[in-house]
């Protein structure tokens, strides 16, 4: 019995299915979940792909059950999304929550449910465009012109409350070009584009993406038309500066073409080198140096042809350090010889020379000190005795009536501001000394032997005197001597100074020499008084140094320690007449 | 006039208080509540900072996800296994944002320190499992070293924005513990990439929660609400 019931029931069926299947009806194909999409993390929608219905009317069915729920819930809305959708409203969204979905399709043959999507809010989060996009050209007056692209963000987004965070993008492009140029803004609402072409149409599309999520679709296209007489001031007045200044570039090559040295030379004038008046250095250099002291002499020099005067003058020779005649670069001067002579001229101040003839100029002005100051060996305070009992090198006075004859102090050196030491046998340390102001054609051998000894290196002495050996550089150097000469110390503050000056040690004992005559070239000839052998005056050649003066008329002069020199006064002397008033 | 003026102002301050009163849900927090002499960063910049990183730590989960997902669960369906496996379930995190808006800014923060604390040793094994992981590639192992670090820097952070905006309160509540090193330890290959599975997708889904949170409470303490 139930056998039978059995198998007519299984008849009945296949029956049944044999005849839908004749009529091509089926249950429908697995339908299949596409994809679920959140707008704004608060809501949601899922869409689906229906498969084959099997022929007959299907209706689909979308069931869903949270993570840690059992309960299976049914979709709340299959309008809001479209068609094959279902929309959760925020009442229905979870975020951090996995939703297991699946859609069912059912018709009258059966159901066929898809595979379940796990989908977790979090993770679809895809916003609409942004919304309102407008377009304005702006150019304000005294700036550049731009356009102003305002936006607004997608719909149901919340970015005040910062439950949504939200960055965009724009891009545009003239309409007939191929390339968008694109903008990211993190996060605000507006953009200004500069260096727009005129009489372009240009496009503008803007989208948006989440801080964690998908892109938005690009919004619909908006345009603009850029006027034709959309002012680009900047290109123009670019191009404009560009232009003037190439002109400019032109003009100057042109001048400096034509003009050359001379525009340099207006620009960059040459820096005048140091120069003697009346010393030309080409004469110099061709040897020539009677021409060149002739030259030299040309320039107001008291008279210094008329040499048969005796100038009786108290010189305080200072031992300066070689350092006053040490290499001051002096172009002119090739010849080492003449280097102190020069050097010894343009610091001739005596004890200013030894530091600096700024110095002296401003000494010059003070009142005279106390002459019989010692000379310590710190330089500046040096400076002030000899200073004082010199008056102006720079003023020359004329003494020419007055017979004076240098004194000469040999002293000791100054080492504070020189650094060549000083031979001891030859100069007490103590004294200072002044080359002698204003010494004419007479002192000029001496102030030539004595500007060596006023060196106060040997060497220097020795190469000073061997260069006055030797004639014309000799020469050369007593006229630079007289030049330096030029000025005259005051004789009645000069006079008292030997006497002040208390040990007036020398090394050597004295020899007294009388001046024999004064040639014209201004040599003193002189003969050493001790010497018994009176041989025939000898031109000019006899150097000695001058140790002091004393009784106003008695040139005291002291022997060079190099043995040439000691040789010199060795040789057989002359015998000087007395000093000429 | 004059009574018109006098009745104008108490309004005023009618309304100025009733303001205040109103807005206990906002708090608009004062920048040093110890006094000058505490702040050495300003509230401002220390949530920057913090949202900055915790954006970064949400980033480099979600990478290290879907990379070990493309590598080692593709056809496993791993992520049956996935639901109701994460060890800070416990931790009552709002779920929406209206509930996010309702919780206040102290429970959020506690929220925040707890799932922070909880993430320290899971992060520190992870670290050590995937190096011993064979043909582990470098991708998912350097982000994860670099969100073990991250991950302390935040919870330094967060502990200073904790003592600024709730000053004198001390932040001792206990925190879920991770117990779910042995499975990541186990012999079966499939059970340990399920459990790594697990434990990534766990990690990207709290890294999304303190990211969030945080967001919501620098819009709300630092900007007022208006982003």
């Amino acid at each position: 019995m139930k056998e039978n019931a059995a198998s007519r029931v299984v008849f009945i069926l296949l029956l049944f299915l044999s005849v839908s299947l004749l009529n091509g009806q089926s249950p429908p194909e697995k339908p299949k979940l596409v994809k679920c999409r959140s707008p704004g993390k608060e809501t949601f929608t899922c869409w689906w792909e229906p498969g084959a219905d099997g022929g007959l009317p299907t209706n689909y069915t979308l069931t869903y059950h949270k993570e840690g729920e059992t309960l299976i819930h049914e979709c709340p809305d299959y309008k809001t999304g479209g068609p094959n959708s279902c929309y959760f409203s925020k009442k229905h969204t979870s975020i951090w929550k996995m939703y297991v979905i699946t859609v069912n399709a059912i018709n009258q043959m059966g159901i066929s449910s898809s595979d379940p999507l796990y989908v977790d809010v979090t993770y679809i989060v895809e916003p609409e465009p942004p919304a309102n996009l407008t377009l304005e050209l702006k150019h304000p007056e005294d700036r550049k012109p731009y356009l102003w692209i305002k936006w607004s963000p997608p719909t149901m987004t919340d970015v005040k409350s910062g439950w949504f965070i939200i960055q965009y993008e724009i891009r545009l492009k003239p309409e007939k070009a191929t390339d968008w140029e694109t903008h990211f803004t993190p996060k605000q609402t507006q953009l200004k584009i500069f260096n727009l072409y005129p009489g372009q149409k240009y496009l503008v599309q803007i989208r948006c993406k989440p801080d964690h999520g998908y892109w938005s679709e690009w919004s619909p296209e908006s345009s603009i038309q850029i006027p034709n007489d959309f002012p680009v001031k900047d290109t123009s007045m670019w191009i404009f500066v560009a232009i003037l200044s190439a002109v400019i570039c032109l003009i100057m090559v042109w001048a400096v073409a034509l003009k050359g040295y001379s525009m340099v030379t207006c620009i960059l004038p040459p820096v005048p080198g140091p120069k003697i008046k009346g010393f030309d250095v080409h004469l110099l250099e061709k040897g020539k140096s009677e021409e060149l002291l002739r030259a030299l002499e040309s320039q107001d020099f008291p008279p210094t042809s008329d040499c048969e005067d005796l100038l009786m003058e108290f010189i305080e020779v200072d031992d300066c350090e070689d350092q006053q005649l040490m290499p001051r670069p002096s172009k002119e001067h090739t010849e080492q010889g003449v280097k102190p002579m020069h050097l010894d001229l343009d610091s001739d101040s005596g004890r200013g020379s030894c530091d600096s003839p700024s110095l002296l100029s401003e000494k010059c002005d003070e009142p005279q000190a106390h002459p019989s100051k010692f000379h310590t060996p710190e330089g500046p305070e040096k400076l002030e005795n000899p200073e004082t009992n010199l008056t102006c090198l720079q003023a020359p006075q004329s003494t020419s009536g007055e017979g004076k004859i240098p004194y000469f102090l040999a002293n000791g050196p100054k080492s504070s501001t020189w650094p060549f030491p000083q031979p001891p046998s030859l100069y007490s340390p103590r004294y200072s000394y002044h080359n002698i102001a204003d010494v004419c054609e007479l002192a000029l051998g001496m102030a030539g032997t004595t500007a060596t000894s006023l060196d106060q290196t040997d060497q220097h002495a020795l190469k000073a005197s061997k260069t006055i050996e030797t004639g014309r550089e000799g020469k050369a150097t007593k006229q630079r001597e007289s030049e330096g000469c030029s000025s005259k110390p005051d004789q009645d503050t000069v006079w008292p100074r030997p006497q002040d000056k208390t040990p007036l040690i020398s090394a050597k004992p004295l020899e007294y020499v009388e001046i024999h005559k004064v040639s014209q070239d201004g040599v003193l000839a002189l003969f050493p008084k001790q010497n018994e052998k009176f041989g025939a005056p000898e031109a000019s050649k006899e150097y000695s140094k001058v140790s002091r003066v004393t009784d106003s008329n008695i040139l005291v002069l002291v022997p060079d320690p190099q043995a040439q020199n000691l040789t010199l006064l060795e040789e057989p002397a002359k015998k000087a007449p007395p000093a000429l008033p | 006039m004059k009574g018109s003026l006098e009745s104008g102002s108490r309004l005023l301050l009618l309304l100025v208080v009733s303001n205040l009163l109103l807005c206990q849900g906002v708090v608009s927090t004062p920048v040093c509540p110890n006094g000058p002499g505490n702040c050495q960063v300003s509230l401002r910049d220390l949530f920057d900072r913090a949202v900055m990183v915790s954006h970064y730590i949400h980033d480099l989960s979600s990478e290290m996800f879907n990379e070990f997902d493309k590598r080692y669960a593709q056809g496993k369906g791993f992520i049956t296994m996935a639901l109701n496996s994460c060890h800070t379930s416990s931790l009552p995190t709002p779920e929406d944002k209206e509930q996010a808006q309702q919780t206040h800014h102290e429970v959020l923060m506690s929220l925040i320190l707890g799932l922070l604390r909880s993430w320290n040793d899971p992060l520190y094994h992870l670290v050590t499992e995937v190096r011993g992981m064979k043909g582990a590639p470098d991708a998912i192992l350097s982000r994860a070293i670099e969100i073990e670090e991250e991950n302390k820097r935040l919870l330094e952070g967060m502990e200073m924005i904790f003592g600024q905006v709730i000053p004198g309160a001390k932040e001792t509540e206990p925190y879920p513990v991770w117990s779910g090193l042995p499975s990541l330890q186990t012999k079966d290959e499939d059970a340990r990439y399920s459990a790594f599975y697990n434990l990534l997708h766990c990690l990207r889904r709290d890294s999304s929660k303190i990211d969030t949170y945080l967001k919501l409470l620098n819009c709300r303490i630092i900007y007022n609400n208006n982003c």
